[in-house]
């Protein structure tokens, strides 16, 4: 019993800094129609900035941790400027953006090299919830955490104007443009949003487990299974679909070991797609 | 197809006279270009002519070349086998094309992104074998076969054999993409409804045009073993995808040669010319990646299309 408390609340952690991930990823997809390879990169990019600034001049972790997101969504204009003018190729774009995150995965290969690290918690210790239920505070917060950014996300995609206006663009480009929607602003808005919460999600996940430089790459296989499970430019598809992945993912922890996660996120993807090919809940091409 | 066929026999004829005046360190290199040059060529065969943006090319390479490995020193699996290393190169191939299979049965249902997004994650996952069963497969760096288990010791015999392997291959491809079979791969890449409408079985031909790729995938991994005398995860990797990605787009898709030339061209690049780059952080591969991001950045119309590269920068001047 113990066992499944710890699974499902240490799953609903790692499920919202998934969500984190992944529904930026859809966003920028569902905007843009842009394959984001260099997603990963605003992910390690913050954690890192933030455990340097932390060790170098000894900043304050909130400090650091938001400098770390400033840093991200810079990163995330710098992909949106790359990206620009082959937009209209997808095979360029997936080129361009996988080639900045290898660039920034050599950067950060030669400064920090290949040892994992982690990121001073916001709040240290353990908490008692129940006898031997005992779990990392930060595992902990981490919930409504990310619960709160998501519901904030949400409410501004289905609330605020902008959101609309990112909702009327990921519907029809041109209609947009013909109603007098600046495209170009809402990509930018896009990207820096997801990017902010790609690095926040670095953040919250480099307090729990430790990060290294393949995290770039690697943190794309659970974005991508996300993805496909919600559905391609669907941010409630892919919320839910995170938190699925998510307990997937620690059940897999838990029982076979880290090295067996990626080989069963593949399985849950293969079996799902035999038998619902278009993902779980539904497409919009 | 004919030009093709002879464009092929001049660079072949070009790449068998440079032993006479190139010394064995640069020969050793040139060699492993031209069966890098074989991978993307094979990727251009499932993507510039059957149109499936295969992102996961480098599973087939890596397990080509990690079943040709344990072929030939099967004692790391506790066997005693006498496996000839020519016979365990086509074995390797053979082995990747019938993964290729399965995986192509299932994966090749999905259409546009979600086949892209499914093909990027397979190399990642099937990495993760040589971590989990390290004894086997000797984790990060991988196990070295020895020498007297190798297809070719000297370094001319190595290249020779290349160059044939690759002769062949793309004398093959040719065939295949000037066959009624190829006519299908591009009907089904130019459109997929009206090719059904046509009464082309199209998850069959796409299928088959991932294990045909795949077999060549799998047997030039296995070269690359026999070539190196180690096998180690980043014949899995994503830079390597990365690479083969950018040589055949640069290359210019669906032409075989166009994508092998710059497979060459861009492998040589990395691991010969570019090498002596080096400042503080900036070592030669985010030197590499960098120019590859400016060149992207600057010539989006003149790397896209099915035209040749080259001819369209002849256009440029022209103009």
């Amino acid at each position: 019993m113990i066992e499944i408390i710890e699974l499902l609340l240490f799953g609903t952690a790692i499920g919202g800094i998934f969500a984190l991930i992944a529904s930026g990823f859809s966003l920028i997809f569902g905007v843009s129609r842009i394959l984001n390879f260099a997603h990963g990169v605003c992910f390690a990019v913050s954690a890192y900035s933030a455990i340097f600034l932390i060790k170098e001049f000894s900043l304050d972790v909130y400090l650091a941790s938001l400098i770390g997101i400033a840093i991200a969504v810079l990163l995330g204009l710098a992909v949106y400027a790359i990206t620009k003018p082959v937009r209209a190729n997808a095979v360029m774009v997936i080129i361009v953006t996988l080639a900045f995150a290898l660039l920034v995965e050599q950067v950060i290969l030669t400064s920090f090299g290949n040892r994992g690290m982690s990121l001073t918690p916001f709040v240290e210790g353990v908490q008692v919830i129940y006898e031997n239920l005992r779990m990392a505070k930060m595992r902990l917060i981490a919930i409504p955490v990310a619960i709160a950014l998501l519901l904030a996300l949400d409410l501004f995609i289905n609330k605020s104007m902008a959101g609309k206006r990112i909702q009327a663009v990921s519907q029809d480009l041109e209609a947009s443009m013909l109603i007098g929607i600046n495209v170009e602003w809402i990509f930018i808005i896009t990207i820096a949003i997801s990017s902010a919460l790609a690095g926040f999600a670095g953040i919250l996940y480099s307090q729990i487990f430790n990060i290294y430089p393949a995290m770039i790459l690697r943190v794309l296989i659970y974005a991508f299974a996300i993805v496909i499970l919600g559905g391609l430019g669907s941010i409630r598809g892919s919320i839910l679909a995170s938190f699925i992945v998510g307990y997937v993912f620690v059940a897999t922890m838990k029982t076979l070991g880290t090295h067996w996660s990626e080989f069963v996120m593949l399985i849950v993807i293969v079996g799902i797609l035999i038998a619902k090919p278009t993902g779980l809940f539904g497409v919009r091409e | 197809m004919k030009s093709k066929i002879a464009q092929l026999i001049a660079l072949s004829v070009f790449l068998s006279l440079l032993p006479l005046f190139t010394p064995p360190a640069y020969l050793y290199i040139i060699g492993l270009g031209i069966v890098f040059a074989v991978i993307v060529a094979s990727w251009d065969l499932i993507v510039g002519y059957a149109g499936q943006v295969n992102l996961g090319h480098t599973t087939f390479v890596g397990l080509g070349a990690y079943t040709a490995a344990i072929l030939q020193v099967p004692s790391r699996i506790g066997m005693n086998l006498e496996i000839h290393p020519i016979l365990s190169i086509i074995l390797a191939g053979t082995f990747s094309a019938i993964v290729a299979l399965g995986i192509g049965i299932v994966i090749l249902r999905l259409k546009g992104y979600y086949f892209s997004l499914v093909t990027a994650i397979l190399p990642l996952v099937f990495m993760q074998k040589v971590f989990i069963w390290k004894d086997i497969f000797g984790g990060e760096e991988g196990f070295s076969i020895p020498v007297e288990k190798v297809a070719f010791a000297a370094t001319i015999e190595k290249y020779y054999f290349a160059l044939l392997f690759m002769f062949l291959s793309i004398l093959f491809m040719l065939y295949i993409s000037n066959s009624k079979l190829g006519i299908r791969f591009k009907a089904i890449r130019d459109s997929e409804e009206l090719s059904e409408s046509l009464g082309i079985n199209v998850t069959y031909y796409k299928v088959l045009a991932v294990v045909i790729s795949s077999f060549f995938a799998g047997m030039a991994g296995a070269i690359f073993v026999n070539y190196r005398h180690t096998v180690a995860p980043d014949l899995y990797d994503v830079p390597l995808m990365l690479l083969i990605i950018l040589s055949a787009v640069i290359g210019g898709l669906g032409s075989l040669i166009g994508p092998l030339l710059m497979g060459l061209v861009i492998y040589l690049a990395k691991n010969w010319w570019l090498t002596f780059l080096k400042f503080g952080i900036l070592n030669e591969e985010v030197i590499l990646y960098a120019i590859l991001i400016t060149i992207a950045i600057l010539m989006p119309e003149g790397v896209y299309g099915r035209r040749i590269f080259l001819k369209q920068i002849i256009k440029k001047l022209q103009n």
